[in-house]
């Protein structure tokens, strides 16, 4: 790459886009102009914003006692409320008709008490309001009075318990909400002060009824305040804005020019496709940089204006709105290089692909779809930085900024290394997109052609390859996990072991196995290759079980430090109790065997070292296709813990799959794992105690938890890789000896299944 | 100077499958010649074209330019060639000085150099009136006045000219015409494609006659009339199109009785 025609190409597109009315708007006159304008119109309106008065209706208030007055002339008693509530409450008491309703709503009330119909009362009450136009209500149906005598179980007056004044809303009114939190209010002082003046009354302390005093107080300090407010809002906008400013130079700078026939000019430049890409993502990164100051800037400014202006507090949180720490900026502007980076080689790629500024446009929704979830995290208060999470792309991210923003220094920068990999990573292979997308002729010279569904599955019956490609792998991952998803909600419960059995058939042959088959024999030309129908030698077949055996004790080390790292959340435990409680009704260890190991171990084979496994293989190098496989193996069986360990056991079968050209020793060794599984669990202590092996490789603390001893275990291990190394020096030199008698049953299907010519 | 031997593009269809855009074509074009290549619209010009810029690979066969693999070193090939094509627009948003400068210095002309050449390129096109004006507020023959310099920019020895006239005004054609024989009697080797017959008859020392990815024809255009025995050159190109449209559709028509 000769880095003077990146130079070039950087500064011209610079140029060009600052040239471009659309672009100058979107990243620089917009935000410098919106946010004041929103301002401006936020404290226009909140001129005009006043708040009327609630009205409220007192119903019964010759029943209020005369000391302490809750009513003076018609207005509550300001002892009780603050003058500018007080200003909001409009007081209407009730006339001659009224006295009728009381009755009314009485005679509801005991009846609704009786019959349980208490919709019928309240729907007559908010009839009465609404037509008498009021939003609270307050109803005294009896004379208060607080009873002071000594209690005398045998006195029926004192059963009753206390008087009752019964307070009606509508919630679904805001006006009617919060005028009744304000009568809430000012009856809770009203009620103390009667209480008091009883008790008083009675020659008790008044002092009483305040019990304990709960003093609070806040110990953050202020920068600690402003830094907390601003920890959560900064990474989300920057991140927004980034990806939006990033969007629009790129749909400019590859679909615009394809349709401007700009492009084909600079192909037959002799700057080469990677200097151009290079070029244009560093344009691109630029904007999407300055987008997300400007924005930044320019609402900050907005913001502690309007702030100033309408009282020192933003709306409604009570958030102190004050200029962020300026160490917050300097992490935000370090953070935002990687970030944009990220996001500008994602709109590029997309943007590469696109035949015109109208298909880019449409891909800019789906991609804040996919990274807005990513983007909340740091929202969340439950989030935390954590090993798990700073693995997470973006989301790591945008916690570890989170943390720096807060000052957790030392806490943070623990994860900055696996946050700043797997950014880069990211960041790496998103730029080695767009280089490959500038790379491809199909990509950069895709012919507008009419769809038709007919079309173009004649098309892809016609393209198929022996293989699967690796678009109808991406297919079969997506239906599985969908398939999961959709089968979720119409799964329930199992109550035993037989419908535990059957469910899990089900689930695994509906969203697995017919998939894979299905796709196997359509999309691919063969499917015995492409599931890896393959015989494999008795050897292979000895070793692959032999190695499930040995590596056992470390697939176990494994679960137990990936429990530990990423520790199980509470109803993962439950659902494994609940699991475990139906597996104790199985019939015997066999069928347990059958459900756990068997069924799953044929299945997950054939979909993922078959399959998948098969398609990646035919367009990757064999370590990248074993790792990918196993990222998917992963990524469908839903939970974290459990995704990381099948990841690391797709990695042996993947190897396996590879080195024997078969799913059988595949098949054979997931059968082996997942059977050693349910033994160990389910072995007595008697059986072990008297095995002279498992009372050597096993060991106990409390009698009736086994697991590996260290020396054994390690002396397992180093067996078990020496197997994989046998695997790896294989290279399908083996012959065949064991056959399947799928494939002919495949082949026989296809026969019958080929359209004749 | 510019050898084509056997030269295939194919592209995959999703109505019809492969699509055979160019089956095997050869040529070959000399300095200070110019080369047309003649062929109704969806003939191959355009896909030959556009292998010999490098901007597409051809699926077989090998095109060689001044010396140099448009595959193995399609940098170097870049060098050798101005191209000038309906598809290479200038940019809207750049003034045509901005613009021959840009390429000139992404073919890493020294800025001096580049300048002196410039201004003699601007004199001899006359030029010097659009100087600061933005394509976008350019006519077409203005446009394409920019693109020819453009292409010339590095002096190459090697000139395409894919449909150069198209949707240019008599005028402006003629200016263009005159250009490319200017450029031919610097000694430079023209490739020339055109659906225009008079064009080609007035222009090429040399004329391959293409038609549905094939070259029917090829030689100078007394060569042609003399094998073919028609002076005219428009109706020789439809004798040779017609034939060759019924022979095709004999081989579909074969074709089809033998698989029923």
């Amino acid at each position: 790459m000769k880095w003077p025609n990146v130079k070039l190409i950087f500064f011209r597109e610079l140029r060009d886009q600052m040239r471009d009315r659309r672009t100058l708007f979107t990243v620089a006159i917009m935000p410098m102009v919106l946010y004041p304008l929103m301002g401006m119109a936020m404290l226009q309106v909140a001129q005009f914003m006043r708040e009327y008065p609630t009205k409220v209706w007192v119903v019964g208030h010759e029943n209020l006692p005369e000391s302490p007055p809750f009513i003076i002339e018609g207005e509550l008693n300001g002892d009780f409320i603050t003058p500018q509530d007080a200003r909001l409450l409009q007081i209407c008491m009730s006339r001659e008709g009224d006295q009728e309703f009381h009755k009314l709503i009485r005679q509801f009330r005991e009846q609704s008490e009786m019959t349980h119909a208490p919709q019928l009362v309240d729907q007559l009450i908010q009839s009465e309001m609404r037509s008498r136009g009021v939003d609270v209500a307050v109803f005294i149906p009896k004379p208060i009075e607080l009873a002071t005598e000594p209690f005398d179980e045998t006195h029926p007056d004192q059963q009753r318990g206390s008087p009752s004044i019964y307070l009606f809303q509508n919630t679904a009114v805001d006006q009617s909400r919060i005028g009744a939190q304000r009568i809430r209010t000012a009856l809770g002082h009203w009620q103390k002060a009667l209480i008091k003046e009883t008790l008083r009354e009675n020659n008790v302390r008044a002092s009483l009824i305040d019990g304990v005093r709960i003093s609070e107080a806040d110990v953050a300090d202020k920068a600690g305040k402003k830094a907390a407010a601003w920890s959560k809002i900064f990474p989300f906008i920057v991140m927004i804005w980034s990806l939006t400013g990033a969007f629009y130079p790129a749909i400019d700078l590859c679909a615009g020019e394809k349709e401007r026939g700009t492009f084909e000019t600079l192909l037959s430049s002799p700057a080469a496709r990677s200097e151009i890409a290079i070029g244009k993502l560093l344009t691109v990164m630029s904007f999407s940089m300055a987008t997300s100051i400007l924005n930044l800037l320019s609402m900050g400014f907005t913001g502690l204006f309007v702030v100033s202006r309408m009282g020192g507090t933003a709306m409604g949180g009570g958030l102190p709105m004050v200029a962020p720490p300026i160490a917050s900026i300097g992490w935000l502007l370090l953070a935002l290089i990687p970030i944009s980076a990220l996001f500008s080689a994602v709109a590029l790629a997309a943007a590469a692909f696109a035949r015109s500024s109208k298909e880019g446009q449409y891909y800019l929704v789906p991609l804040m779809m996919i990274s807005m979830p990513l983007m909340m995290v740091p929202m969340l208060p439950a989030a935390k930085l954590d090993f798990g999470s700073s693995l997470i792309p973006v989301s790591g991210l945008m916690l570890l900024l989170r943390g720096l923003i807060e000052g957790q220094y030392s806490e943070c920068l623990k994860f900055a290394g696996p946050v700043c990999a797997v950014t880069l990573a990211c960041c790496w292979f998103a730029i080695r997109w767009v280089v490959y997308q500038f790379n491809s002729e199909s990509v950069l010279f895709r012919p507008s052609e009419r769809f038709g569904v007919g079309t173009w599955f004649r098309y892809v019956m016609r393209e198929r390859d022996q293989l699967p490609s690796f678009g109808s792998v991406i297919l079969l991952a997506i239906v599985i996990l969908v398939g999961k998803f959709f089968i979720g909600f119409v799964i329930q419960t199992p109550l035993n072991f037989g419908d535990f059995a059957k469910q899990t058939v089900i689930i695994l042959v509906a969203t697995i196995a017919v998939p894979t088959i299905m796709m196997a024999l359509v999309l691919t030309r063969n499917a015995r290759k492409s599931l890896k129908l393959h015989r494999c030698t008795l050897p292979m077949a000895c070793a692959a079980v032999l190695a499930a055996i040995l590596l056992n004790p470390a697939f176990t080390w494994f679960t137990s430090l990936v429990m530990y790292i990423y520790p199980p959340a509470d109803d993962l435990f439950l659902l494994n109790e609940t699991v475990g409680n139906i597996v104790s009704t199985s019939p015997g260890i066999w069928a347990t065997i059958a459900v756990f190991a068997l069924v799953p171990a044929i299945i997950e084979e054939l979909a993922f070292r078959g399959f998948i496994l098969s398609g990646f293989e035919s367009m990757r190098n064999r370590w990248q296709a074993i790792v990918l496989a196993s990222i998917f193996f992963g990524i469908t069986h839903g939970v974290l813990q459990q995704s990381v360990i099948t990841f690391g056991v797709g990695l042996v079968l993947g190897l396996i799959a590879i080195q024997t050209r078969s799913i059988l020793p595949c098949i054979l060794f997931h059968l082996t794992h997942n059977s050693l599984a349910v033994l160990l669990s389910a072995a007595e202590p008697t059986v072990i105690e008297n095995s002279l092996i498992l009372k050597t490789v096993l060991m106990t603390t409390d009698g009736v938890h086994y697991q590996y001893g260290m020396l054994p275990g390690i002396a397992m291990t180093v067996l078990g890789i020496s197997l994989l190394v046998w695997f790896i020096r294989l290279d399908g030199k083996e012959r065949p000896l064991l056959g399947t008698g799928v494939e002919s049953w495949i082949a026989g299907f296809r026969k019958s299944t080929q359209p004749s010519v | 100077m510019i050898h084509v031997r056997k030269l295939t593009k194919r592209y995959t269809d999703m109505r019809t499958g492969d699509f055979t855009a160019l089956a095997g074509i050869s040529f070959d074009a000399m300095p200070g010649q110019i080369f047309g290549l003649l062929g109704p619209n969806g003939a191959g010009k355009t896909t030959t074209l556009r292998i010999l810029s490098t901007v597409l690979q051809p699926s077989e066969g090998t095109a060689v330019v001044n010396g140099f693999d448009v595959v193995k070193n399609a940098e170097q090939v870049r060098r050798q060639i101005g191209f000038v094509s309906t598809n290479t627009a200038i940019y809207d948003r750049m003034t045509a000085w901005e613009m021959v400068q840009y390429f000139g210095q992404l073919y890493g002309l020294p800025l001096d150099e580049l300048h002196r050449r410039m201004e003699s390129l601007f004199e001899r096109f006359k030029m010097n009136n659009i100087r600061d004006v933005l394509g976008s507020k350019m006519s077409t023959g203005m446009k394409q006045k920019v693109s020819i310099v453009r292409a010339m920019i590095h002096d190459p020895p090697v000139l395409i000219f894919d449909e150069a006239t198209s949707g240019l005004d008599i005028l402006a054609a003629r200016e263009v015409l005159k250009t490319v024989e200017q450029v031919r009697d610097h000694g430079k080797c023209v490739l020339f494609s055109s659906h225009i017959m008079s064009e080609v008859q007035r222009l090429c020392d040399r004329v391959a006659i293409m038609h549905r990815g094939s070259v029917l024809a090829e030689g100078t255009i007394e060569e042609l009339s003399d094998q073919y025995d028609e002076q005219d050159l428009e109706e020789l190109f439809f004798q040779l199109i017609s034939a060759s449209e019924k022979q095709t559709d004999a081989h579909d028509l074969v074709d089809t009785v033998f698989t029923q």
